[in-house]
């Protein structure tokens, strides 16, 4: 270590910090320290307090007491305007691009606004805007020409404007990067060049906080990790010092055997069959496979590999053009929603806060809407409080950890809302159940959770589907794992004795090999 | 035909940034109505010597300030302006009934009638009648120039862009939503109030009543022009586009002799068409 690097205090620390939201005590006295160039690993379960951390970091909450030193400097608190002045920026999960402005605007906008002091009625300078976007890309490897400058956000694809993002970063001059699960809805290629910007930024001297649940990733990048647990920062350190097993054990505070949870094996009848079933749009072909009762079937394959699309062909989501189904040895037709559930295969998507949940509508509206033929009395009229009693078991034999069903879907944990969604399912008794990423942005105590509930399925001889790209997690639970690539099921893997590199090897296959 | 495209005109660039700013407005024809019968009362019975720029700013001022109302509570409120302006637009409409008068004023002020007919040029026409093309149409491509400056050269421009983009991610990056809000809302309901005063002064009269149920036209002009209703999109060229298409349309019709009841056929189709062609643009971009 350098001389000066000995001498420089800290970037950022926050020493006994706490926030109190009326009467929740979400921050109990948080220390971390925050030195230049390094990167950061905020790891902790869903409410255990690392959202509220940003924003105290961010500027954008107070804290209700405890200190920050900033470059030494101790502060009470804050603003978001010191926190853009001293350089902490934040690429939140959605990225905070502007879609409809270019890409130079969303670059080099910020610096002007910090010119103007905040002031809007200002000139700006487009000639300086160009040249701090190319200046920023250019230390990407992003070679920028004007009608790239001058294209709009939202024409870019997703890797791209998460550089964007970062050049926004570089261009404001940041000194620390704040980056909330960045790499939730990236492919594998994507994740690849997003890390490879992070260690541009780290060579510059930036400092990174990642907030994340893939630690794999984390391992990948190195640095620090530090971890919280119900509101309290309960350790801080090199993160190639701790195992797996020990941050999973500092985060929930109780230990998490990273074993295989599958206990039970399937039954012999074959459930659900595909012979040869291709989509309308071509996304995937010729693909054959059979489940049966009581089995848990893994789907993986790079985003573009047909997987998304299986899932929802299977579901009556997309069109089904070719070959055949059948259930129980019945043909079926699914080119509806509707008509998927009538022949009982439920599906959990991928996205479900924008295509499973009714986010302001309370609990129980959300784990009854299939079953409402049910609750509903003479002429029609749905008896709400039947309704409550269903939903309320429905909460209980998914452990949800509330048991008012009367709070809106939206306060819950990602973990809950996961478990409310599969209730809602499991109240029509569905015979296969296609779980589209069950765990996607769900803490490592809630994974747990859901893989029990996914096991007790099976047991029951329910059929499931899950479609992930968490290889762990397709091993951990499943009894095979289809492989696809390029729209078409390339190998079928033993989940008990297949690795993970076996998995990438037939995914990442070349085309050619694959055809 | 000019009066109709000025009037129109100011209107739609207000509407335009309105739109832009990811808001919609409804209540720019109360605002103009309020400008130009209070405005015209004001003169003729209390300040008859008030010469004409300053009726004019004074025209615009109010609008300015009604403008700002529907600003802060957009702001504040957090409902969609859609709802805010159908409320203010009743509201508007009615205090003027209710404080100023009910009643048409068929004389105005002479300062007013001479701004009306004062002509930036004259044409005689073969047939001897002489066409005249008066000085306040220059109000519309002054304010469209005006507008085009703020949303290309301003920060404000951008920062109205933004918020229409996307107005959480706008705050989030340090942009004054509020600022934002009540400058945009400001800014159409001057250019309304502008647009009242000139009613007035080119129709020689002033009715509390006028411009009931334009709104619509208004907005599907700047539509047409290219900006989505959803908000973030769209250019000052395209809404001026907009309005002179729809002025040329309802006067070519007039003019070969097509029904006055065929023209909201007519626009009605194009504004379909216009639509049909974003959103088949669009999607064919998207694959």
């Amino acid at each position: 270590m350098s001389d000066r690097a000995a001498d420089s205090v800290p970037f950022l620390s926050l020493s006994a910090v706490h926030k109190r939201f009326g009467g929740v005590h979400a921050l109990r006295g948080v220390e971390l320290t925050i030195e230049q160039g390094k990167a950061y690993h905020l790891l902790g379960e869903n409410g255990c307090g690392k959202s509220t951390i940003i924003k105290v970091i961010s500027g954008a909450h107070a804290p209700s007491s405890g200190e920050i030193l900033l470059d030494g400097k101790r502060l009470d608190h804050l603003t978001p305007m010191q926190a853009m002045e001293a350089g902490i920026e934040t690429v939140y999960q959605d990225l905070s691009l502007l879609p409809n402005l270019s890409v130079a605007e969303n670059i080099a906008l910020g610096e002007q606004l910090v010119a103007g002091q905040g002031r809007l009625l200002r000139r700006i300078a487009r000639h300086r805007m160009d040249e701090i976007a190319t200046r920023a890309l250019r230390e990407l490897g992003v070679a920028a020409d004007r009608a790239f400058l001058s294209q709009a956000v939202s024409d870019l694809p997703l890797a791209m404007r998460q550089r964007v993002a970062i050049a926004r970063a570089i261009a404001a001059e940041a000194r620390l990067v704040i980056m909330d699960e960045p790499t939730t809805s990236l492919t594998r290629h994507e994740v690849a060049a997003l890390i490879e910007a992070v260690e541009h930024l780290l060579s510059r001297n930036v400092a990174v906080l990642f907030v994340t649940h893939k630690l794999e990733e984390s391992y990948r990048i190195g640095g620090e990790a530090i971890v919280m647990r119900d509101g309290l920062s309960v350790a801080q350190g090199p993160i190639e010092n701790y195992t797996r097993a020990e941050l999973a054990e500092l985060m929930t505070g109780r230990a998490i055997e990273a074993v295989r949870y599958r206990k039970g094996a399937p039954q012999d009848a074959v459930l659900l069959e595909a012979q040869g079933i291709a989509s309308g749009g071509g996304a995937f072909r010729n693909a054959s496979f059979a489940l049966r009762r009581g089995e848990i079937l893994g789907i993986t394959g790079l985003s573009d590999s047909g997987r998304n699309e299986l899932a929802m062909a299977l579901a009556g989501h997309v069109g089904i053009s070719a070959g055949t189904l059948s259930i129980e040895g019945r043909e079926i037709r699914i080119n509806t929603p509707a008509a998927a559930i009538e022949a009982g295969i439920g599906y959990v998507p991928e996205d479900r806060l924008a295509e499973g949940l009714f986010l302001e509508k309370p609990i129980w509206a959300n784990e009854v809407p299939l079953i409402l033929d049910q609750l509903s009395g003479p002429g029609g009229l749905i008896d709400e409080r039947r309704a409550r009693a269903r939903a309320r078991e429905i909460s209980a034999s998914m452990k949800l950890n509330t048991a008012d069903v009367t709070l809106p879907v939206g306060t819950l944990s990602g973990g809950n809302q996961q478990r409310v969604l599969i209730g809602r399912w499991l109240s029509i008794a569905p015979r296969v159940l296609i779980l589209h990423g069950p765990t996607v942005g769900v803490d490592v105590g809630s994974k747990e959770t859901i893989f029990h509930a996914i096991q007790e399925m099976a047991e029951q001889g329910i059929g499931v589907l899950i479609v992930s790209d968490d290889l762990p997690e397709l091993l951990q639970n499943c009894d095979r794992i289809l492989v696809m690539n390029s729209g078409r099921i390339v190998e079928t893997l033993d989940a008990e004795t297949a690795s993970e590199d076996d998995i990438y090897r037939s995914m990442l296959a070349t085309k050619s090999e694959a055809a | 035909m000019a009066r109709a495209s000025v009037v129109t005109g100011l209107f739609a660039l207000g509407v335009f940034t309105i739109l832009a700013a990811g808001g919609i407005d409804v209540s720019f024809p109360a605002i103009g109505a309020v400008a130009m019968y209070s405005m015209t009362k004001l003169v003729l019975e209390v300040a008859p010597g008030m010469p004409v720029w300053v009726i004019l700013l004074c025209g615009i001022g109010i609008g300015a300030v009604f403008g700002a109302v529907n600003g802060i509570l957009v702001n504040s409120l957090r409902v969609p302006a859609l709802i805010v302006t159908i409320g203010t637009q009743y509201f508007f409409r009615g205090l003027l009934l209710v404080f100023v008068g009910t009643v048409w004023l068929m004389e105005i002020p002479p300062q007013m009638v001479a701004f009306g007919t004062w002509s930036l040029l004259e044409v005689k026409a073969g047939n001897g009648v002489t066409v005249s093309l008066p000085m306040y149409f220059l109000a519309f491509p002054v304010a469209a120039l005006l507008t085009w400056y703020l949303f290309n050269r301003t920060l404000m421009g951008r920062a109205i862009f933004a918020t229409g983009g996307n107005a959480d991610v706008a705050a989030r990056l340090g942009y004054n939503l509020r600022k934002v809000h009540v400058f945009a809302f400001s800014f159409a309901g001057g250019l309304a109030g502008l647009a009242g005063i000139i009613q007035a002064s080119a129709n020689r009269m002033a009715n509390p009543f006028d411009f009931a149920g334009t709104e619509i036209g208004v907005i599907a002009a700047v539509v047409l022009g290219g900006a989505r209703i959803t908000g973030g999109t769209g250019s000052v060229l395209g809404t001026v586009a907009g309005v002179l298409l729809v002025t040329v349309v309802n006067n070519v019709l007039v003019l070969v002799g097509i029904p006055s009841t065929w023209q909201r056929v007519v626009v009605g189709a194009f504004i379909l068409i216009a639509a049909g062609f974003f959103v088949l643009r669009d999607r064919k971009q998207s694959i």
